[in-house]
């Protein structure tokens, strides 16, 4: 297993608030490869499990393993290999790239940090190769992100995710924020990227639909806790959990005639 | 930073600047044009005594009057208009540097050093500036020089405060977690994403700090521990015409006047620019 989270327990202490317990005992494995969904409600803990995986808070409680290096107390070069091999696309593709730098600095900056191409040039040649990549004209490379549209933004951020090539990439609800017609192209992106590279994805939604066409096992989280994992055809096929069924009921579902028959099946599950 | 914050900014339609605004921006000008012009085009005599002269009251010939070298009034104030204003951005160029600095390095050092920056930026901050600056100036030997450095070291605490301030609101940032998720140090992270996003404070804060600087430089000057006679700096002017108030007025009040003008136009300049760049003050 490329990365395993175990028993991660989490409590925000936000004086004069009360302390609350956001992740209760999560447990969840990614391997190499691999396209994992974690699905669940808004305020279920899915962003605090991504922080916690990407070293931006500490857990009380729990450890999260990556290729052998205890992730919550790595520091030095371990802390910066993890870092330069597990990257995050986060939610908000307009607070998400710092807005005083060019396309070429926010995606030459890993290049430049984990020192992967020497000279300037060598920078600038694998930027431009990473930005078609993504669907990007190198052209736009002196361009600062405010001139770019939601979706193309996002795709910046995954060419600076990619860019120092990451075994992980987390991805926070990378579509929520973009228009419904440019969602499926980022998707489609990410499903690309996953296939080309051998990337690893972790995959953060809110329901189950974009899920269900990038992820190969699906994690569904309640209130901080694990209700439920599996494949794909287990969630799909037989939710336990009536949670999870809940949230299959809540994917809109766009051919009638599926969703009749999906119906007839919750009812005959009932 | 929130999406439709970016998206629906309304558009700006040209400056549409009130006519208040167009004055006070029309004010700052002029007086910028004589602090670089001035001097080029002024007679030479502004330095050189005339005592048959001395003391004319404003006419044709001396429109503010002469003093009691018989030196023009309104020549002398165009020559130190450079001198006075050069002086007062180089302190708030100077100070905010040292500000940035203290800010930026308590931002990005370990805990301790930030704590002991911010301690001694208190200190600083509760400290009188204008006696400690009096005092630095006094020790160093009166001079113009003296004035700016000392200004110079007793100015940057409340910027190294409010910029600290403001860089830990930016720390926030989605994208500073960005950066540190791909593995900036923490220097680099100051340096490239917190300071850069954090600047606009101090460019606010700019104009305003010229009008006090001018008027804080233009004291020292005055009491003594500044620009030195027969500097045409204002405050030196002031002080130099002290026994002549009753006498001659002039000579007192239109270098006075030249202060107190050139204090409350950057003064207002500043305010302008914070109105404008955060419309929910307006009608304040
Ligand atoms: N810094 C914080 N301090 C205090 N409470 C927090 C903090 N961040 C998140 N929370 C709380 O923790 C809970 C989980 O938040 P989290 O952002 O992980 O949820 P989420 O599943 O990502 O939701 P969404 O789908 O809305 O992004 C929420 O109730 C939230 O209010
Ligand atoms: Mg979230």
């Amino acid at each position: 297993m490329l990365l395993s989270v175990d028993g991660l327990c989490k409590t925000y202490a936000s004086f004069p608030n009360p302390p609350v317990q956001v992740l209760h005992d999560v447990s969840f494995g990614l391997d190499a490869g691999q396209a994992l969904g974690l699905v669940g409600e808004s305020g279920s803990g899915k962003s605090t499990i991504a922080k916690c995986l990407m070293a931006l808070t500490r857990p009380e409680q729990g450890s999260i393993t990556y290729d052998g290096t205890d992730v919550v107390r790595a520091r030095g070069a371990d802390l910066l290999r993890f870092r330069r091999d597990v990257q995050m696309v986060f939610q908000d593709p307009y607070g998400s790239l710092n807005p005083r730098m060019t396309v070429e600095e926010l995606v030459g900056e890993g290049l430049l940090v984990h020192r992967l191409e020497p000279t300037p040039a060598a920078r600038r040649d694998r930027v431009a190769e990473i930005l078609r990549t993504v669907g990007l004209n190198p052209d736009d490379r002196g361009r600062y992100p405010r001139s770019f549209s939601g979706g193309q933004r996002q795709r910046i951020a995954i060419a600076r995710a990619l860019a120092v090539q990451p075994r992980i990439l987390v991805c926070d609800e990378p579509v929520a924020a973009l228009d419904v017609s440019v969602q499926a192209q980022v998707i489609n992106l990410l499903q690309d990227m996953q296939r080309q590279f051998g990337l690893a994805i972790l995959f953060i939604a809110h329901d189950l639909a974009v899920v269900r066409h990038l992820c190969e096992r699906i994690v569904v989280l309640h209130k901080g806790r694990v209700v439920e994992q599996g494949t794909r055809a287990e969630i799909f096929g037989s939710p336990r959990e009536a949670y999870t069924r809940a949230l299959l009921d809540a994917v809109p579902v766009p051919d009638p005639a599926v969703g009749r028959a999906r119906r007839r099946q919750l009812q005959h599950q009932s | 930073m929130s999406a439709p914050a970016v998206s629906v900014r309304a558009p700006r339609a040209g400056l549409g600047l009130s006519a208040f605004e167009a004055s006070v921006i029309g004010l700052v000008v002029l007086l910028l044009a004589v602090a670089v012009v001035g001097p080029l085009v002024a007679p030479e005599s502004v330095y050189r005594s005339d005592i048959a002269n001395a003391l004319l009251p404003p006419g044709a010939g001396h429109w503010f009057g002469t003093d009691d070298q018989g030196r023009d009034v309104f020549w002398r104030l165009v020559v130190g208009a450079r001198t006075t204003l050069l002086s007062a951005f180089l302190v708030v160029t100077l100070y905010s540097l040292i500000g940035v600095a203290v800010a930026t390095i308590g931002a990005a050092g370990p805990r301790w050093l930030d704590e002991t920056l911010m301690r001694i930026t208190d200190i600083g901050l509760a400290l009188p500036g204008m006696v400690v600056a009096l005092g630095f100036a006094a020790a160093m030997g009166p001079s113009l020089r003296s004035a700016i450095i000392a200004m110079a070291i007793t100015g940057w605490p409340i910027t190294a405060r409010l910029l600290r301030g403001i860089m830990r609101q930016t720390m926030e940032a989605p994208f500073v977690a960005g950066a540190r998720a791909l593995g900036v140090s923490r220097w680099r992270l100051m340096t490239c994403h917190v300071l850069p996003n954090s600047l606009d404070v101090l460019i606010v804060k700019w104009a305003g700090d010229v009008g006090t600087t001018v008027l804080v430089l233009a004291s020292l000057s005055f009491i003594g521990v500044g620009a030195q006679p027969p500097s045409a700096e204002w405050g030196a002017t002031i002080a130099g015409a002290r026994g002549y108030v009753s006498t001659a007025w002039w000579t007192v009040v239109m270098p006075g006047a030249a202060v107190a003008i050139t204090s409350i136009a950057f003064g207002l300049l500043g305010e302008i620019i914070q109105v404008r760049r955060d419309p929910s003050l307006r009608g304040n």
